[in-house]
């Protein structure tokens, strides 16, 4: 059975088939980053779990570190510039400038990606001194090969370029449109892209003036608060550019999937303008436990990131309206009874209508990580990575792949190979996810640790308010075999799908907003006003922080050294016997005041 | 991807998304029980966090 059926309409591929071409390409990165990925997250599920080692404990942070840099960097961010660069084209209706300078990018980032993922990599084999164990969260005082350091910055650049070709093709557009409104879908990857520009500033200055040099051996400390400060500062806006393409396709493709249109066109300007705005003054908020940046800047901070919440709340009336309008227009009736007439057999919806449910509850998770207060129950605990596997692990993830579905078939005019499959694909991953997620999010309130190969301890036993720890381990644990068992469902799909024959007229159309762009003020168009803007508060927001950073800890830091992962040295300190005396004695003291 | 027919015609002013703000008042109501539940963990369920 077939998603797509004939239309008659051309496809994306038949209308632009070079621009096709270099979709279909990032996609294939996509997912290849995915299965990868996916790989490392179930070894390290089962292993924390204490379900099946099948490594030692000394790889658990390589495995950890290849989970995240796959699933966050280049899963996303490969999938972001395919769906962007269909988007632009789509919209503008016309191709790119010049597709050498596209497959230009393109090769950058491949090529970034694979230096990157050899560094991680070589931390698995013994003979090499290479590793890069240092977690998505890259800061110092870990330290990585710079090959790491030396394939962000190539993926990077590569990132950037490719925002470059999206203002080209703009450029060329009004051109030959002068007065004629941004096309939405352009609108939102150019303020997309340039968000992602101011918070590349941060990461750029982190990773070429310290990072990179400091593993070169250029010199032998970095002020390890520094770096972390300016991660954050392109580690929070990152999280909105794994959002944005996301939220482009809730915005833009769901409601016609519902069987109607976009409520609104102006609302999702203004919300893509307050995530430009607001999305990098916010970083320190994960650094509230961090000692040396005083509570004011973290106040602020807070404050900040409560503003935020605003456009994600204009986004879920939004999307809900346009999902309420299709189905009313299905025959649709009474106040919740419309949620019938909903299309839930097709998998694309389900799958996105099913990933907007997980980010609101996300969304609360969220508020609760930024508040100060409270952060500081949660923070560094499982709750966190609960709360995002539920952000960029199902309201990004899972909306991609439900999108591939209606997406591929006009990128390969191949008809999907199975519309079962891939309705059972989405569930599976919604129920895997809120029994993983679930679990994690309790575990962490109750005090056990994130990152952690082993959370189980001789002579303490975290104290749960109900349930026990073993049955919040077999979520976790069954949770986890049912994402991995899903993404295997989805890959499947796409690979047999690719296989299948050519049809033609597999062309799907997105219809104009009910509420078009003539009905939002012009100025939202402003793209230099909301950059300007954009950069006033950042620098209100970070200019007295690294001030006081710099002048405490200087630029080079106050004698922080490297940090490179050493379990043998670890492992000799642990066993020469006095020692041990005084980490039982410590031991016994901190569960004595834990258990207190 | 077949173009469906729709069974009715809403136009803009007719449309009103009373389902939408239930659903959203529903959401509201589940956070607000939430902060309660919080409150209870934070602040009655464990002795304060930060201490000094």
């Amino acid at each position: 059975m077939s998603e797509s059926l004939e239309s008659g309409a051309p496809s994306f591929l038949d209308q632009f088939p070079a621009e096709a071409k270099l979709v279909r390409a990032t996609l294939w990165s996509s997912f290849t980053a995915l299965i990868l990925g996916g790989l490392f997250g179930i070894i390290q599920t089962l292993h924390r779990t204490d379900i099946l080692r099948v490594m030692d404990s000394s790889y658990y942070y390589t495995v950890l570190t290849a989970h995240g840099v796959l699933m966050v960097v280049s899963f996303t961010i490969f999938f972001l510039v395919g769906v962007f660069t269909w988007g632009v084209v789509r919209s503008l209706d016309r191709p790119l400038v010049d597709m050498r300078y596209s497959w230009t990018w393109y090769g950058l980032m491949v090529l970034g990606t694979l230096m990157a993922v050899v560094a991680v990599l070589g931390g698995f084999v013994d003979t090499t001194e290479m590793s890069a164990d240092v977690l998505f969260t890259f800061y110092a005082p870990l330290q990585a090969h710079p090959l790491f350091y030396g394939g962000l910055a190539i993926f990077l650049i590569g990132s950037w370029l490719a925002g470059a070709d999206w203002f080209r093709a703009w450029y060329a557009w009004k051109r030959e449109h002068p007065d004629e409104r941004i096309p939405l879908q352009t609108f939102m990857a150019l303020t997309t892209m340039l968000m992602w520009y101011i918070a590349s500033i941060g990461i750029t200055i982190a990773v070429v003036v310290f990072l990179l040099p400091w593993s070169l051996g250029l010199f032998d400390e970095v002020n390890a608060l520094l770096t972390r400060t300016l991660f954050w500062f392109w580690g929070h806006p990152v999280v909105y550019f794994w959002l944005m393409p996301a939220y482009m396709l809730w915005y833009t493709v769901l409601p016609k999937l519902a069987g109607g249109r976009l409520f609104s066109d102006p609302l999702a300007r203004v919300v893509f303008v307050l995530f430009l705005l607001l999305s990098t003054p916010v970083g320190i908020h994960h650094q509230y436990v961090d000692p040396g940046i005083a509570e004011g800047f973290k106040f602020i901070a807070m404050t900040n990131t409560m503003f935020l919440l605003l456009p994600s709340l204009l986004t879920a009336f939004t999307v809900v309206a346009s999902m309420e309008y299709g189905a009313r227009r299905r025959g649709g009736t009474g106040l919740f009874g419309w949620l019938r007439a909903l299309p839930w057999a097709r998998p694309a919806f389900t799958g996105m209508a099913l990933a907007g449910l997980m980010f609101a509850a996300g969304g609360f998770s969220g508020m609760i990580n930024a508040g100060m207060n409270i952060n500081y129950l949660v923070h560094n605990t499982l709750w966190v990575p609960g709360h995002f596997h539920l952000t960029v692990g199902t309201a990004v993830g899972l909306t991609f792949m439900a999108a591939t579905y209606w997406l591929w078939p006009q990128l390969t005019n191949k008809p999907l190979f199975s519309r079962p499959i891939g309705l059972l694909q989405v569930v599976m991953w919604f129920v895997g996810m809120a029994l993983m997620s679930n679990a994690m999010h309790v575990s962490g309130l109750f005090g056990v640790p994130r990152r952690t190969a082993e959370p189980q301890y001789e002579g303490f036993d975290f104290t749960p308010a109900f349930g026990t720890m073993n049955e919040f381990d077999m979520q976790i644990a069954v949770g986890g075999t049912l994402l991995f068992l899903s993404l295997g469902l989805f890959i499947g799909n796409v690979v047999l799908t690719s296989l299948g024959s050519k049809q033609s007229g597999l062309g799907d159309s997105l219809p104009p907003a009910l509420s078009g762009p003539s009905d939002s003020p012009v100025v939202l168009d402003n793209l230099k006003l909301w950059l300007g803007i954009a950069l006033v508060l950042v620098v209100l927001a970070y200019s007295l922080p690294l001030v006081s950073i710099i002048s405490r800890g200087g630029l080079f830091g106050p004698g922080v050294g490297t940090y490179p992962v050493i379990i043998d040295t670890f492992s000799a300190v642990v066993e020469s016997v006095a020692t041990t005396g005084i980490i039982e004695t410590l031991a016994q003291f901190e569960v004595g005041v834990i258990v207190q | 991807m077949s173009t469906e027919t729709p069974k009715r015609e809403i136009d803009h002013e007719e449309f009103d998304p009373k389902g939408t703000l239930a659903l959203i008042l529903i959401y509201f109501v589940i956070l607000s029980i939430l902060w309660v539940f919080m409150y209870f963990i934070e602040f009655l369920g464990n002795d304060l966090t930060v201490i000094g």
